[in-house]
């Protein structure tokens, strides 16, 4: 309602600022971050334009709210012995949501009036509001201006508690990359920040050699294990982006950066016999050991930043390190399901980035292949799932050499994809199938053809069929038909006969996947539908999908050119109702699910308009069921009396009033049920029944009406 | 109070705990690890074994071709197997009074300790843990007499021929007391003398001591024992678990305020966590019967056995292995799964519900009934008749050198689609396959050991606080291969003891107190005064009385008034009648009070000298010294005995008598 400026006027003078602000320290989160929002709002929108437009009235009222804000926040900024820190976050919150769009006399009027609130605030160093802080500093910092901010940021960054150093320079570096450039001494500190834990652990000289002074206070930091890791963790977070920053504000090569999340993995697989270089760990190896071997969190935040590391510069020359701790981690029996996962994911990153797999050792490929062997039949569901989500991301990974140097050949993971075909759990099935799919083109080489494939590619096809007819779960059929859809795509022209085992099975998808009980794999179902659609219309000159406006007149010239093809027309749709195209978008278009209803429809229209105006296509027609959805279809067409099995496709396409079930189907089944006309209906339909049910008591009527 | 350390391998401890007037052994596990030196027993006769080469220096000095074979280049005895005992000559064995048995694999020691030792005592041990250890002794019996061998070797124990013999037979020490296995007769005879207990059961020690077993968690009935007396406490850990397996949990609280905590059994795998090697288990066993391999798992026949079955029960169908047979080969294969059923009151708690509903607490029973499971009691007999392939084979002995597993080495060793699967951690891998080089089989190794790792057993630690923990040495070191990893060995403050083999310790602390009891009515004669606020004192006169450790105060007997014809014998048995004692003093001499006193009674000339200790008065003009300290006061005044008398009874004013 705010948004109106009188309402907002009402609400300033009525003097309901005093209130707001005391709900802004409400105990409860939702209505205190209301509050925030609705000030902020208030303060930002009645803020002058500017000093010569402004007028008194605006300006009066709008320095009274300023005032009484600040005053607010000063206030409650600083916790006082005994409140919560609680009151002083969500006022941090508040000042960041202001400061992040309040323009300038706004903003140097806030700042100077909290900047000693402020101060305070970050010489106290409290640890849980280091972020909030920052978001605070950040909001109001702009790197050429000499103003408390900046004061206030060198603060942040200079803080002796190396947890809170490490939350403030990511943040500001999280922040600060619109002013990179003219920030670089910050920056450079922020960066030696973020690298520093790193450093110590691994013993890489990211820092160079790094003053004693901090090695004793990461050392002190080693007392409390769960500090410790979030601040690993969060160094790692921002590797990649620290990576990335120009070479002069970097310390190092971006590749030792890489080296050293690789030691740090190392050192969580407990092999760290690499670590040894480091000279300033020897002190306190055990403590560092004993709080990051085995750590899943470190684990998963390591592998993160490895995998978004793969696209820092140089990092291909760190090749052989990152495979071979790579496929470490995906045989080690001790990771866990989502260290595997992020193993994998890291993995498929760094493969689209090395250009030339032949430096993988034989031996790393046949430790990579035992691995993702015995992942392949590992007891828990989750492993087995990504590790053949893995198989089928390794195809979809570009290879620019010859099919050999693939890191895993096909007649390895072929077999390996089949049996999980038949597994318990239909996520597995389904990326299974996925996988199979996103091989294609290597796994069906010749798919042209149909008939040249092996025995065990159409045994293959033969089982997808059955999980689409007989398995109870969803996900697995809407995979299969996603299948077909891939190996229908990727061919450019299916030979229609003799009938190929693509075009075959194909059509047994069509029938049972429009019959399927759930409303996505029906939908997919219509999309491979679609795809046929393209097929057959691809050659002719008005298919050019529901783009076409339906009025559009042809030239002349095109009319010649649309007669040539008439026969053509004629022929591709009648192939399309042998398909059983036809009948699966008729019975689309009856079906209870409004997506699948709304896709039928679209799909028919292209149909009508492709097929507009040719005469040819008169004679083709389809057959319609006396049951089901022939039923309705007959009901919607008026010809219930008439028992003929065959109708006119053309008649049908013209007489269903597809154009209005289109904007019927297309507007959301929210627009019925929440519209005021719905719920005036209710209320109406309710009083009615009840008011019959006792006319007396008709005054006793009451609608529950959420 | 002494710790003697009769073994020096980690897991499988014996150690002798001095306590008291007691003599308590600790566990006597037998190292088998000696087998590894020795060629397999096959079970049926193998042309490959009976060919090896025998062994004869190179330079022609020393033949042992008889007695030594070689296969791909190590070299093995050819005799029965022998294992390494426990050490019998630190301590007579004949004088422990009880042993404590803790697990059922740490008892297989028990007849050379208990026959023909002079042993007279007692064993203690829970149910299960006599019952299985029973069964594992029978089969170990069992496998070795089935296939007797004729010839003995012991030359090559020989000092002088040992240290000229290659690998790691010149390193074996103590193989002089390296034994055969015992015979049925001496296993039924060191059974005999195990008593029952149960957890928590308190059991008297010749009245000096309490003894009590706690759950461990291990397996079924494993137990740590305390052992107390009134005023002193000594935990003894042993292979003990925090996982949910099979057993009831492991009871921790128990263990608090110890005096001393003997710590041995942690895991033998600590890098290896049992969870991820449980996935490979199965991953791999999949992965073989999938290319139509066999799977041969040598292990024991009870324990994680049983979590390995309930595991792939739960695996088999979900892996499509359905068909597959599973046979558990063992001399007491029947005998050990159906005895795992029926030790309810000993399971963790989920299975002991499953007994009310009714059902079997473990889901073997379910997987025998349906025929995916079978068991046997050895190769022959009806095994060849039903023995399909692929299949998974659990058998013994997980040494590898005898048991029907010998067997199915020589049968599937040869094809690289069969796999040997590991899983149990007391022997290494590579040792147990050398005789049976080269192997085109694959070898997985999972070794599942779900003892308490450094990590578990640190916070554990923490939370017991003993005041002191004897430990093996190698706990108090990084892993010979791993010294990187300063994570995998005990860091404490104290740092713990560490003992070997041979050792014996003193156990550093002493015992201080003695519980006493006193009769009804002395207790009643007794005049309390206060000293101090809440400590008041009397003294007693009474006749101690021990007997079993159990000392009474009674009542001194009044002489009986004797016939004075006799008087004259019964004299030297009268109990001395002595005056009534001393009374005692208690208090201190106030100084500013008793110089106040001091002048009232006319002495003035006090010089006051403070020490270290109190103070000195100088009485001048008696020249006379009185040397105030906070547990004594002297008067020294020579020849003045009215002076001296005067002064006492002053300084008695301050002071309290009791």
């Amino acid at each position: 309602m705010l948004l109106h400026p009188k309402a907002l006027a009402f609400f300033v003078q009525s003097g309901f600022i005093t209130p707001l602000l005391q709900l802004q320290s409400d105990p409860s989160m939702f209505v205190a971050s209301a509050a925030n929002q609705l000030l902020a709002h208030i303060l930002l929108a009645i803020q002058p334009e500017n000093k010569e437009h402004a007028n008194i009235k605006t300006n009066t009222e709008h320095s009274r709210v300023v005032l009484q804000t600040t005053d607010h926040i000063k206030e409650s900024l600083v916790p006082k012995e005994g409140t919560l820190a609680a009151g002083s976050l969500q006022v941090l919150k508040l000042l960041a949501l202001i400061l992040d769009q309040a323009r300038r006399p706004l903003r140097d009027q806030l700042l100077m009036a909290l900047a000693a609130s402020l101060e305070e605030l970050a010489e106290a160093a409290y640890s849980q509001m280091t972020p909030a802080l920052m978001d605070v500093i950040m909001a109001g910092y702009s790197p050429d201006s000499d103003d408390v901010t900046s004061r206030l940021l060198s603060s942040m960054l200079n803080v002796n508690k190396p947890a809170d150093l490490v939350q403030a320079a990511a943040a500001f570096l999280h922040q600060s990359h619109s002013c990179a450039s003219s920030d670089a001494a910050n920056i450079r500190q922020a960066v030696r920040i973020l690298l520093l834990p790193l450093h110590f652990v691994t013993g890489h000289p990211l820092l160079g050699t790094a003053p004693s002074a901090d090695t004793a206070i990461m050392t002190a930091q080693l007392k409390n294990k769960s500090t410790f890791i979030s601040m690993i963790c969060v160094c790692l977070r921002n590797t990649p982006q620290v990576a990335l920053m120009p070479p002069g504000i970097l310390p190092c090569l971006p590749a030792m950066i890489v080296l050293s999340v690789v030691t740090l993995l190392r050192i969580c697989s407990g092999d760290a016999s690499t670590s040894s270089s480091s000279s300033s760990l020897d002190g306190c190896k055990n403590e560092v050991y004993r709080c990051i071997v085995n750590c899943g969190k470190v684990q998963k935040s390591a592998l993160e930043a490895l995998a978004s590391l793969s696209s820092s510069p140089g990092a291909d020359s760190t090749m052989n390190e990152v495979s071979e701790i790579l496929v470490h981690y995906m045989s080690n029996p001790d990771s866990d399901p989502t260290v595997l996962q992020k193993s994998y994911k890291a993995f498929v990153q760094w493969t689209s980035v090395w250009t030339d797999l032949s430096f993988i050792s034989q031996q790393l490929r046949e430790d990579l292949f035992m691995g993702v062997e015995k992942r392949a039949c590992d007891p828990r569901w989750e492993v087995r799932d990504s590790t053949i989500e893995f198989l089928g991301q390794l195809h979809c990974v570009p290879t620019r050499k010859s099919a050999d140097s693939a890191l895993l050949s096909e007649r390895l993971t072929a077999p390996l994809l089949r049996e999980a075909l038949q597994d318990s759990e239909s996520y597995v099935r389904a990326s299974a199938v996925s996988a199979l799919a996103r091989g294609f083109r290597s796994f069906v080489p010749d798919g042209l053809q149909g008939t040249e494939l092996s025995q065990e590619q159409t045994d293959t096809v033969g089982r997808l069929l059955k999980i689409l007819c007989e398995d109870t779960e969803g996900f697995a059929r809407r995979a299969v038909v996603r299948y077909f859809m891939t190996w229908l795509s990727s061919c450019s022209s299916p030979p229609s006969s003799p009938p190929s085992l693509l075009l075959e099975s194909v059509r047994v998808v069509l029938s049972r996947g429009s019959l399927d009980l759930d409303w996505e794999v029906k939908v997919n179902t219509l999309e491979l539908a679609e795809l046929l659609l393209d097929a057959a219309f691809s050659d002719h000159g008005r298919c050019t999908g529901a783009e076409n406006h339906p009025y559009a007149t042809f030239s002349t010239h095109a009319n010649g050119q649309a007669r040539a093809g008439d026969a053509a027309l004629d022929s591709a749709l009648s192939s399309l109702v042998d398909q059983g195209v036809f009948s699966v978008l008729l019975s689309g278009l009856v079906d209870c699910d409004r997506p699948v209803a709304l896709k039928a429809c679209e799909l028919l229209i292209r149909i009508r308009e492709t097929i507009y105006g040719t005469a040819d296509v008169m004679s083709v027609s389809c057959e319609l069921p006396e049951w089901g959805w022939g039923k309705e279809i007959r009901k919607m067409l008026k010809n219930e009396g008439d028992k003929g099995q065959r109708v006119s496709v053309c008649e049908v396409l013209t007489s269903l009033a597809l154009d209005e079930r289109r904007v019927l189907l297309s507007q959301s089944s929210d627009y019925v049920h929440n519209s005021f006309q719905s719920l005036l209906q209710d209320i109406l339909s309710a009083g009615v029944t009840l008011g019959d049910a006792g006319k007396d008591g008709g005054q006793e009527v009451i609608v529950d009406c959420y | 109070m002494k710790l003697y350390c009769l073994s020096g391998h980690p897991t499988l401890p014996c150690n002798v705990l001095k306590f008291k007037s007691t003599t308590i052994m600790l566990d006597c596990g037998l190292d088998t690890t000696s087998v590894l030196n020795f060629l397999p027993l096959p079970l049926v006769h193998s042309p490959r074994l009976s060919k090896l080469p025998g062994w004869s220096a190179k330079d022609g000095t020393l033949n042992l071709e008889k007695e030594l074979k070689e296969c791909a280049g190590r070299v093995f005895v050819d005799s029965q197997p022998e294992f390494c005992l426990p050490e019998r000559e630190l301590l007579d064995l004949s004088t422990i009074d009880v042993i404590l048995i803790s697990n059922y694999h740490c008892m297989m020691a028990l007849p050379y300790i208990t026959e023909n030792t002079g042993f007279t005592g007692t064993v203690y041990a829970t149910e299960p843990t006599l019952q299985i250890g029973r069964l594992l002794m029978e089969e170990l019996v069992k496998f070795m007499e089935r296939v007797p061998k004729a010839q003995s070797a012991t030359s090559w124990k020989k000092k002088e021929i040992q240290r000229l013999l290659p690998g790691p037979l010149k390193d074996a020490t103590d193989v002089w007391t390296w034994k055969r296995s015992y015979g049925m007769q001496e296993v039924n005879s060191a059974l005999s003398k195990v008593q029952l207990v149960g957890y928590s059961q308190k059991v008297e020690l010749f009245g000096a001591v309490q003894i009590s077993p706690l759950s461990s968690g291990y397996s079924l009935g494993s137990s740590n024992w305390i052992i107390q007396s009134h005023h002193e406490k000594v935990s003894y850990v042993s292979g003990s678990s925090l996982l949910t397996t099979h057993p009831q949990p492991m009871d921790q609280s128990s263990l608090k305020n110890s005096d001393v905590l003997i710590l041995t059994g942690l895991t033998q795998m600590p890098t290896a966590n049992p969870d991820g090697m449980l996935g490979e288990f199965c991953s791999n066993l999949a992965m073989t019967i999938r290319a139509g391999g066999n799977v041969l798992v040598p292990c024991y026949s009870s324990g994680v056995i049983y979590d390995l079955l309930e595991c792939l029960y739960q695996f088999i169908d979900s892996a499509n292995l359905g068909t597959t047979p599973f046979y558990f080969i063992s001399p007491v294969a029947n005998s050990s799964l159906e005895f795992s059923q029926i030790f309810a009151e000993w399971l963790c708690h989920n299975k002991q519900s499953k007994v009310y509903l009714p059902e079997p607490p473990f889901p073997h029973a379910e997987l025998i009934q349906s025929n995916k499971l079978k068991h046997y009691p050895s190769i022959h007999g009806d095994f060849s008749s039903d023995f399909r392939q692929p299949c998974v084979v659990f058998t013994g002995h997980p040494s590898l050198r005898f048991g029907d597993v010998v067997h199915f080495m020589e049968l599937w060793g040869k094809s690289s689609l069969n796999t040997i699967i590991f899983t149990e951690p007391d022997f290494s891998y590579l040792d147990a396959l050398a005789p049976y080089q080269p192997l085109a089989m694959k070898c997985v190794y999972c070794p599942i050991d779900t003892r308490l790792n450094f990590h578990q057993v640190s916070k554990l630690l923490k939370e017991v606080q003993p005041v002191h923990v004897v430990c093996p040495e190698q706990y108090t070191q990084p892993p010979l291969t791993q010294s990187h990893r300063s994570d995998l060995m005990l860091e404490l403050q104290p740092p713990p003891m560490a003992y070997r083999r041979c050792s014996v310790l003193s156990l550093p602390f002493r015992r201080r107190y003695e519980r006493v009891y006193i009769l009804p009515e002395i207790a009643n004669s007794l005049v309390p005064s206060e000293i101090k606020p809440g400590i008041s004192v009397a003294t007693v006169s009474a006749m101690l009385h021990s007997k079993d450790n159990k000392h009474t105060l009674l009542s001194v007997p009044k002489p009986p008034p004797a016939p004075p014809t006799k008087k004259r014998k019964r004299v030297m048995e009268e109990p001395p009648v002595g005056q009534a004692p001393k009374p005692l003093l208690s208090g201190a001499v106030p100084l500013e009070a008793f110089l106040a006193l001091l002048q009232k009674n006319g002495i003035m000339e006090v010089k006051v000298e403070e020490t270290a200790e109190g103070h000195i008065l100088h009485l001048q003009a008696e020249d006379t010294l009185i040397q105030l300290e906070e547990d004594g006061t002297h008067i020294v005044c020579d020849n003045n005995e009215p002076l001296r008398t005067t002064l006492r009874d002053l300084v008695l004013r301050f002071l309290q008598k009791i």
